[in-house]
């Protein structure tokens, strides 16, 4: 942006009019994030607040227009506030809740809808949630039942809800053998969540430990040429070496490795795998073997 | 490959089995393409990889015995006849090659390109893969060509005892419970489905996957003959004019002529299958509609077993989801998080980058307040309802509303702030989907109406709000930008009397609302006759992209999205449904 600011002879007046509206509105953009910024930081400062609440206290003398300043002032430091405290909480818990509304006008139960979040790290960074909405369809029954969700399809999300969130039972009146268990659902979600996700991260490690990641790097000494995903659950990679080899290897959920197979111009080629699996027993140990090399 | 002797047999045809080019469905499958995809095409058959499996014809050099065309010994008789040629043979494969990049440089005709293909470079004839080839791409040039039916790979419950696995009679149960997902290996699946097939049929089967990484799908072609060979007698044409070619083959059977074409989409990570409607390729067309159904039940019931092992069974459920789009396919039954949450919850499943998105850059480290536009268009919208509610409530003051509105200036004022208004309400009922350019649109929509006449039976919500849009619609006509238009969508729900009566309403894009006027006149008439008529109503949304149809109807502000039902966002992910107290019926929610 700055480099096209300075003006090119060949350009006409008017792109170079453009050219500045356009780098003048990227700089307001960028000061107005600061200033949010800012305002979020003073907000939220504890001495603010304090200082907003004396003089609200004590300012029965000022004027009007001052108060309702200092009011509407503290209703956003309430605001940040809350802020503040729901992603610490989400920071924190890795599952939240909330309540949302279904705009349909149809909707069951008002369109009352029960969110929730779930936050999944991965690279050291936040990923963005995963959501899951519940509702209340039954009528005559507080039973939840999944209404819209941003779960990935490899995620046995029907699975799960038919074990833990059963649809409540027609013939007797909610007998006590179809108990819906929300605490135990969303537990045994996020872990999959969490595993898939770890699955996906350990896979990327494994391409940077065999020098897959670096494009320029021409002369790497390891000769997997190739390592990607295989199968929907992330559960198995697919290796290629060089010389035309062809590896799979299936690791458990939280990432053990189940078994591996090679195959090379001559059938099974069990060299390699031992050589690239040591006595390793989990993923990640492959992933520092191949670091090790 | 020139077998003289032909045993049935169950095998499946060979990928290098070569089809006379005289054949009317090569000529066909050729002609369909545009010139500069057959010739990026016929590049890709003078790739050294694709030689094993089309080869060209080239003059043999003299002092050269690794020729690939070694192993086609019914290709020298041709040899002599080079000099009065008019498409004469390369000497080498790069030469070949320069003159096809050549074409591809210079202008001309598609018949150029097809007649030097046909007649010279491969006047051996194409190999069923090649024809494969040239099918797949014109499936990638024109996307909408087929229509797709998605199914969903569901695990059915491993039976308790053999006794009762042994029992066909046994219905068969899902497994609602697993946590597995199927797997599916591309090898193991048609080594199991060619197992299915019929003896006296044979299929010709391509995997591909759509270049650039475009769709995360892979795609299976399946073309099936009716022959009990799998040799070349199998597409040898009664014609004759193969005979010319070949005097040794002069069958008299033809069954290309009856061929079909299939075609399956295994998304990635998604426990889905997309099937083609059959095309017939060969000339004839003879197929009846019940045959080409016929041959997709084979398939729909084909493909479970494919899938399924020993203590590992799955059956395929139809989803309700039909469309020419796969993009839209993929959108709702993808790998992505957008499965089930379309219309206005895709704002929690979209990317970070996307505008609008009321929890986007959400992480919990973001220390700005976020601003959700939605919450604004939510306050705005109670506002407005409010004001509703009283404007309509009061009918004088309706009146007098109406007459000083119409002459002032300030209306001007108002229409740009209710469009603004319809458009915010758009937003958040439609989130980031449905946008016209998104290409993601279904070409149809229907809709089967199972509620109780509305206005009758006052205990339900959605029919109470009908009765009521029926009252107001005149305040609301006069409310809203567009004065005298009925509402849409209270339009075509309120015609409701007709049972029977198939309605159709078109949205190409934001137009035609020819049916709106005969709305509000028949309700009054039918009250208070049955307390629970439900005449079966049908709607057919039409049009090129049908949700982004209905969104510009709501930001234009003619459908009151505050009453819009839910499934007229798209959000169900369903091409067909039922609906039933307003909203798709027997769709629990996302599918669950």
């Amino acid at each position: 942006m700055a480099a096209r600011d300075s003006p090119f002879p060949d350009l006409s007046i008017a792109d170079q009019l453009d050219n500045e509206i356009a780098n003048l509105r990227a700089q307001v953009e960028s000061l107005r994030k600061d200033l949010k910024l800012q305002t979020a930081t003073l907000m939220t400062s504890e001495s603010t607040r304090q200082l907003l609440q004396i003089s609200t206290n004590k300012g029965a003398r000022s004027n009007r227009a001052d108060d309702a300043t200092k009011q509407k002032l503290l209703e956003r430091a309430e605001e940040h506030n809350a802020h503040k405290q729901q992603s610490l909480y989400r920071a924190c818990a890795s599952i939240t809740t909330f309540k949302a509304r279904d705009p349909d006008p149809n909707a069951v139960d008002g369109g009352s809808i029960l969110g929730l979040r779930f936050e999944v790290m991965s690279k050291s960074r936040f990923l963005k949630p995963y959501y899951v909405m519940l509702n209340r369809p039954y009528s005559n029954s507080r039973h939840l039942r999944i209404h819209r969700h941003t779960v990935p399809q490899c995620i046995p999300l029907s699975g799960l809800a038919a074990r833990h969130l059963p649809a409540p039972s027609i013939k007797n009146d909610g007998g006590t053998s179809k108990m819906q268990d929300l605490s135990q659902f969303v537990r045994t979600l996020r872990r999959e969540l969490v595993r898939y996700q770890n699955r996906i991260a350990v896979i990327g490690d494994l391409r940077k430990a065999a020098g897959l990641e670096a494009k320029n790097d021409t002369d790497r000494e390891s000769e997997l040429v190739n390592i990607s995903l295989a199968g929907p659950m992330a559960k198995q990679i697919h290796m290629e070496w060089s010389d035309g080899r062809s590896g799979r290897l299936v690791m458990g959920d939280d990432g053990e490795i189940l078994k591996m197979a090679v195959q090379g111009q001559n059938g099974q080629d069990r060299e390699t795998v031992r050589n690239l699996l040591g006595r390793s027993v989990r993923i990640e140990e492959v992933v520092k073997q191949l670091e090790g090399v | 490959m020139a077998a003289r002797l032909s045993v049935p047999t169950t095998a499946r045809l060979p990928s290098s089995l070569r089809v006379s080019p005289s054949n009317p469905a090569v000529l066909r499958v050729l002609n369909r393409l545009s010139r500069p995809s057959l010739l990026s095409l016929v590049l890709d058959w003078l790739d050294p990889k694709n030689q094993r499996l089309c080869p060209p014809v080239l003059r043999p050099p003299p002092e050269n015995p690794d020729d690939p065309e070694d192993d086609d010994d019914d290709d020298d008789d041709d040899d002599d006849e080079f000099f009065d040629d008019l498409y004469p043979p390369a000497r080498s494969l790069a030469k070949l090659q320069e003159t096809y990049e050549d074409m591809q440089t210079r202008k001309g005709s598609r018949r150029e390109v097809v007649d030097r293909v046909l007649e010279g470079d491969w006047r051996h004839g194409i190999s069923l893969y090649q024809l494969a080839m040239a099918d797949q791409q014109y499936l990638y040039d024109h996307p909408g060509s087929l229509k797709w039916a998605c199914y969903k790979i569901a695990k059915l419950q491993t039976p308790d005892h053999e006794d009762m696995a042994d029992d066909d009679d046994a219905p068969e149960k899902l497994d609602r419970e697993t946590l597995a997902v199927p797997r599916f290996h591309p090898p193991t699946f048609l080594q199991n489905l060619q197992a299915e097939v019929l003896p006296d049929v044979k299929a010709h089967y391509n995997f591909d996957r759509p270049r650039g990484g475009r769709q995360p799908l892979l795609l299976l072609r399946i073309f099936v003959l009716e022959s009990p060979y799998n040799t070349e007698l199998a597409v040898t044409s009664a014609a004759g004019s193969a005979a010319v070619n070949r005097p040794g083959i002069g069958k008299t059977t033809t069954t290309f002529d009856v061929s079909r074409t299939i075609y399956i989409a295994f998304p990635d990570d998604s426990p889905h299958v997309f099937v083609s409607k059959p095309q017939s390729t060969g000339a004839g067309g003879s197929a009846t509609a019940g045959e080409t159904r016929s041959l997709r039940a084979l398939v729909v019931e084909g493909v479970p077993k494919a899938l399924s092992r020993p203590r590992e069974r799955y059956a395929l459920r139809a989803t309700n989801l039909e469309t020419k789009n796969l993009d839209a396919m993929l959108a709702v039954k993808g790998a992505g998080r957008t499965n089930a949450a379309q219309g206005g919850w895709s704002i929690y499943a979209a990317g970070d980058k996307a505008e609008g998105a009321v929890v986007a850059n959400d992480s919990p480290l973001n220390a700005l307040l976020p601003t959700p536009p939605l919450s604004v268009i939510v306050e705005e919208d109670k506002d407005e309802k409010g004001d509703t509610t009283l404007e309509a409530s009061v009918e004088v003051r309706q009146q007098e509303a109406k007459k000083r509105k119409r002459p002032l200036d300030p209306e001007e004022a108002k229409e740009g702030k209710e469009r603004k208004r319809s458009k915010l309400v758009a937003q958040a009922r439609f989130g980031d989907s449905a946008q016209i350019d998104d290409g993601k649109g279904i070409e149809r929509f229907d809709i089967r109406i199972e509620d109780p006449f509305p206005g009758l039976l006052p205990v339900e919500e959605d029919n109470e709000d009908e009765r009521e849009a029926d009252g107001h619609d005149e305040a609301r006509g006069r409310k809203k930008s567009n004065k005298g238009r009925k509402n849409n969508v209270d339009a075509s729900l309120l015609q409701e009397e007709d049972p029977d009566e198939d309605e159709e309403q078109r949205i190409p894009d934001n137009s035609t609302r020819d049916e709106t006027a005969r709305g509000g006149d028949k309700q009054h008439s039918s009250e208070g006759t049955n307390n629970k008529w439900r005449p079966i109503v049908r709607l057919t949304f039409h049009g090129p992209h049908v949700f982004a149809g209905v969104r510009q109807l709501v930001e234009a502000g003619v459908i009151d999205s505050a009453r819009m039902p839910g499934w007229m966002t798209g959000e169900e992910g369903v091409s067909v449904g039922a609906v039933r107290h307003g909203r798709i019926r027997g769709h629990k929610g996302s599918g669950m």
